[in-house]
């Protein structure tokens, strides 16, 4: 039982450093982004390709893996630029899509669709319990600084950004250079996540990094209430218990599935119902 | 080369007839639906179901596929998106997220993780000028112009059409005109859902149905009608067939005389083509720049 | 809206307390990781049932030495993520004595270090990707590995004299390593056509107008799952070639038979003997079960995963490293797929294979392929 707990907490703490991250693209800023996996795809296999297949030395794949995350950034803060919202939104996913495609394609250097297996685990982080700890330590620093950002200059820049762009740009506030940092930091969490996630797993495989991981954390997002700190930290505790509790409930095999897809669906709508006057800034209407 | 015409014909009428339905949707509403996929799969299963199951004979079980695809989207219109749009056009993609997640359970519920033909017989071919095509194929390939046509002359020749081309251009000074703006995104939404479903069955009598394909028919649906210039009807039919002929060419062409393309990347090659198609033209092929700051 | 969620959550913890206090001493607790959902779920179902059936068995006939046989089923979902998940929760919650499983090659490696770890014996009744050759000393598979079944398919080709050969693989870890596989046994040069394509791609109609410039004996449809395997099937005849078509365990599958039920006429398969509908296991399944989901040789080879663990534990008793290495001395299990027996990297050896053909709808037992 106790080692499933810490199993469960790092869990939670891995998923919090996308998350939180993730609140602030589009829970502060509203800002349409569904391609958050895009950046654990580049970010995770720029990382380990060299690391397992080519056996660089951990810091230089690690410093890959961020140069990775920042080339997404940039690219996602350029079609964000150029696209409308929504259409953002949707090209958004396509980038995913596409990374994914290339990282199933492309088998010479990333194995395909048989990932990559034998990942070693970070320094310090060889046990379970020690991998708990230092996950733990470093998603409560990665919040610390997540919360002063959201609070301090750049906070308010994205805050005044998602309420009109117009009125944001004529106090002085470039909005590429805003959704850059927020498109960065984002990344940032997203490797983060994988960093950690796939280092404990001892394996790489492409189909940890489809949409469905996505709808996860838009739902945990909304139903934190889209741009609250507590609530998204809270709502991260509650849905990743709940999706491993899940397993206890003792359902016919047959039914676990289909009931936990019929149950997140549920639990979203609700998040939406429950928010709908404050997931989006209210349009202005003639 | 007539193949590769003949097959993207076949996958473009398919996507047309799904990406159109929808462009009306995103004229009128202005609402994203991301559980299109699913609505595509209910359609085509519900076929299956009364055909393979139930034993009915073929057109009424279609006929049956379409209703429920009719009813479900309604369902989706009330409970979905209508207490919702109005607060914010962004709301219903997340809801129809929501939406997406409880069909795919309610499909693995009731129709299995199995694949699904509804035509269990043999399919004819037939050689017409150097290319292979059944005789379903160009049913559906007729079919589908059929319909684009009778949209056409509704859209540009109906007092009907001209009602909707005026809600696509201002809800609110359609409504002063006396036009009923609300009943009509009803009928609309509805109407995508009911070619939704024709995609389905045309889908799951070509080829078979399986439960995890729904997805990629919405990104690619949407993917046209971004391009196209989003909520003008006619340009996501074309950045449909578009899309489908870049799909067929890609991996059929050998390129330069010197390589083929792998064909897994055939659908990020039509995705990275909108992409920089919208960079070059961000508000898609066939609509005006609008103003950003 | 919080305040329901706070107590579903509640309520799940307490449920988990008791699942933790349940396990007494007069039972042994076996657990079960593979797909129940998604893609994949066909095969899980019916390893799962493969496996439950063994289960009912020996604990109709009173159980191991006693002890009633329990089984803790969790879903893996075909993914590493889930498979960790169920992993730990089976070891350190349940307190499993051993796993059946993962299913998918991705779901046994992410599951494999942490059985290590903890020093419990895993066996995949389904995995075949070379990888898990190395996966660790607990991890047993009596799946045979791709390797070995390429080369029956090799020795049969070889023998018909067919050495041009055109695939057409889904972008799966299964079909991937098959075919890595494949190439390795047939030479490069054998295939004519190799070409990848998206999982659960259904429209290969241009790909497979390139055929036309390319001169081959065998067309080798290197699918998922029915779903792909009878598009390809149906794609490829509705284009007029008229080759004969050959595949692996995926394509023995009732419901490929449905989807294209002219095309797949004619096909073979290169499959494990003794496990059709109308054998004596198949019966016995049928009768418990219904038809399968995917095939019968996969609840046969879970079937025996399962007789062969309980025969090692029935032996040398529950402890992890007694039971390695009992499954390591093994000189033959006879179970219903065959008399088998594990190598030193835990992979299965002694598997004989079957050539299947489609005939009226149904798939006949041609002949036996012999390896080595």
């Amino acid at each position: 039982m106790g080692f499933y707990l810490l199993h469960i907490i790092s869990l939670i703490a891995m998923n919090l450093f996308t998350v939180m991250s993730y609140n602030l693209v589009f829970g502060k800023g509203k800002i349409l982004h569904f391609g958050q996996l895009a950046f654990s795809i580049i970010g995770i296999y720029a990382f380990c390709v060299p690391l397992v297949r080519y056996q660089w030395p951990l810091w230089s794949a690690l410093l890959l893996g961020c140069l990775g995350v920042l080339l997404v950034a940039a690219f996602f803060t350029w079609l964000s630029l150029h696209l409308e919202a929504d259409g953002f939104g949707v090209m958004s996913i396509a980038v995913h899509l596409m990374f994914l495609s290339v990282v199933l394609n492309w088998q010479g250097v990333t194995r395909g669709a048989l990932g990559i297996p034998g990942i070693p685990r970070l320094p310090y982080m060889a046990s379970l319990e020690s991998f708990t700890l230092v996950v733990v330590l470093f998603s409560a620093l990665w919040m610390i600084f997540l919360w002063y950002v959201g609070k301090g200059a750049f906070g308010r820049m994205l805050s005044a950004l998602s309420e009109g762009q117009w009125p944001a740009a004529s106090l002085g506030i470039s909005r590429s250079m805003v959704h850059f940092v927020a498109f960065t930091i984002s990344g940032f969490g997203a490797l983060l996540s994988n960093l950690t996630w796939h280092s404990y797993l001892r394996l790489l495989s492409p189909s940890d990094l489809q949409f469905p991981a996505m709808i996860f954390y838009v739902m945990i997002v909304v139903a934190g209430g889209a741009g609250s700190f507590r609530g998204c930290f809270i709502a991260t505790v509650i849905l990743v218990t709940l999706k491993e509790g899940l397993r206890f409930l003792n359902l016919a095999p047959n039914l676990v599935g289909p009931l936990q897809l019929i149950l997140f669906g549920v639990i979203l709508f609700t998040a939406v119902w429950v928010r709908r006057e404050t997931v989006f800034p209210k349009q202005r209407v003639v | 080369m007539t193949q590769l015409i003949a097959n993207g014909l076949i996958a473009g009428s398919l996507a047309a007839l799904i990406a159109g339905g929808l462009a009306l949707v995103y004229g009128v509403l202005g609402v994203f639906n991301l559980a299109l996929g699913q609505m595509v799969l209910i359609g085509g299963y519900s076929t299956w179901w009364f055909h393979q199951v139930a034993g009915w004979a073929l057109f009424p079980s279609i006929v049956m596929g379409i209703s429920i695809g009719a009813l479900l989207s309604w369902f989706t219109f009330e409970v979905f998106i209508r207490p919702f749009y109005k607060l914010h056009r962004f709301l219903p993609l997340v809801t129809t997220i929501a939406l997406s997640l409880i069909l795919d359970g309610m499909i693995l519920l009731l129709f299995e993780q199995r694949p699904r033909s509804i035509l269990s017989g043999a399919k004819e071919t037939m050689h017409i000028a150097g290319a292979y095509v059944s005789k379903e194929q160009i049913i559906m390939i007729v079919l589908t112009m059929g319909i684009l046509f009778i949209f056409a002359y509704v859209l540009h020749s109906t007092s009907f059409g001209r009602k909707i081309q005026a809600v696509v251009q201002h809800d609110h000074a359609a409504m002063s005109l006396g036009i009923r703006a609300p009943a009509l995104h009803r009928f609309v939404f509805i109407l995508s859902g009911v070619l939704a479903s024709c995609g389905g069955i045309y889908m799951g009598i070509d080829t078979n149905l399986s439960p995890t394909i729904a997805f990629s028919i919405t990104i690619k649906a949407y993917a046209a009608i971004i391009a196209g210039g989003k909520g003008n009807f006619w340009g996501a039919v074309f950045c449909a067939y578009l899309i489908a002929f870049s799909e067929q060419f890609v991996v059929g062409i050998h390129w330069f005389g010197a390589f083929y393309v792998p064909p897994g990347y055939q659908n990020t090659v039509a995705l990275a083509f909108i992409i920089i198609l919208l960079l070059v033209k961000p508000s898609g092929l066939f609509s005006s720049a609008s103003r950003s700051a | 809206m919080r305040k329901t969620f706070l107590v579903s959550l509640m309520a799940i913890v307490l449920t988990a307390c008791q699942t933790g206090a349940d396990s007494t001493n007069n039972s042994i607790t076996i657990g079960y990781i593979g797909p129940l959902t998604g893609d994949a779920s066909p095969y899980g179902v019916d390893t799962l049932n493969g496996m439950l059936l063994k289960a009912s068995e020996i604990n109709a006939a009173g159980g191991i030495n006693g002890k009633l046989i329990e089984i803790v089923t969790e879903d893996g979902r075909c993914t590493g993520a889930d498979a960790a998940s169920a992993a730990q929760k089976l070891i350190h919650v349940d307190k499993v004595i051993a796993i059946i499983g993962g299913q998918c090659s991705g779901e046994t490696l992410a599951a494999a270090p942490i059985a290590e770890e903890a020093g419990i014996i895993m066996i995949s009744p389904l995995s075949s990707s070379p990888d898990v050759t190395d996966a660790g000393d607990f991890i047993f598979r009596d799946y045979p590995s791709d390797a070995l079944k390429t080369e029956a398919m090799a020795a049969y080709f070889a023998e018909k004299g067919y050495n041009k050969v055109a695939v057409i693989t889904e972008n799966t870890d299964f079909a991937v390593a098959f075919r890595d596989a494949l190439k390795k046994n047939l030479g490069e040069d054998a295939l004519v056509f190799d070409e990848v394509v998206e999982p659960n791609t259904k429209d290969f109609r241009s790909l497979v107008t390139r055929l036309n410039d390319v001169d081959f004996d065998v067309f080798f449809p290197n699918g998922q799952s029915a779903a792909t395997i009878g598009a390809m099937l149906q794609q490829v005849r509705e284009q007029g070639f008229e080759q004969l078509a050959v595949s692996h365990d995926v394509a023995q599958d009732q419901s490929l038979l449905q989807v294209a039920p002219i095309a797949s006429e004619g096909l073979q398969v290169i499959n494990v003997p003794a496990v059709s509908d109308d054998s004596e296991f198949g019966s016995k399944f049928l009768e418990q079960y219904g038809a399968t989901q995917a095939a019968m040789a996969f609840a046969a080879h879970a079937y025996d995963a399962m007789g062969v663990l309980v025969e090692a534990i029935g032996t040398v008793g529950t402890d992890g490293i007694a039971i390695r290495d009992y499954l390591n001395d093994l000189t033959a299990y006879e179970g219903v797929v065959g008399a088998f027996s594990f190598d030193a990297n835990g992979d299965v050896v002694g598997i004989p294979y079957v050539l299947w053909e489609v005939q009226d709808g149904a798939y006949v037992n041609l002949r036996n392929i012999d390896v080595n």
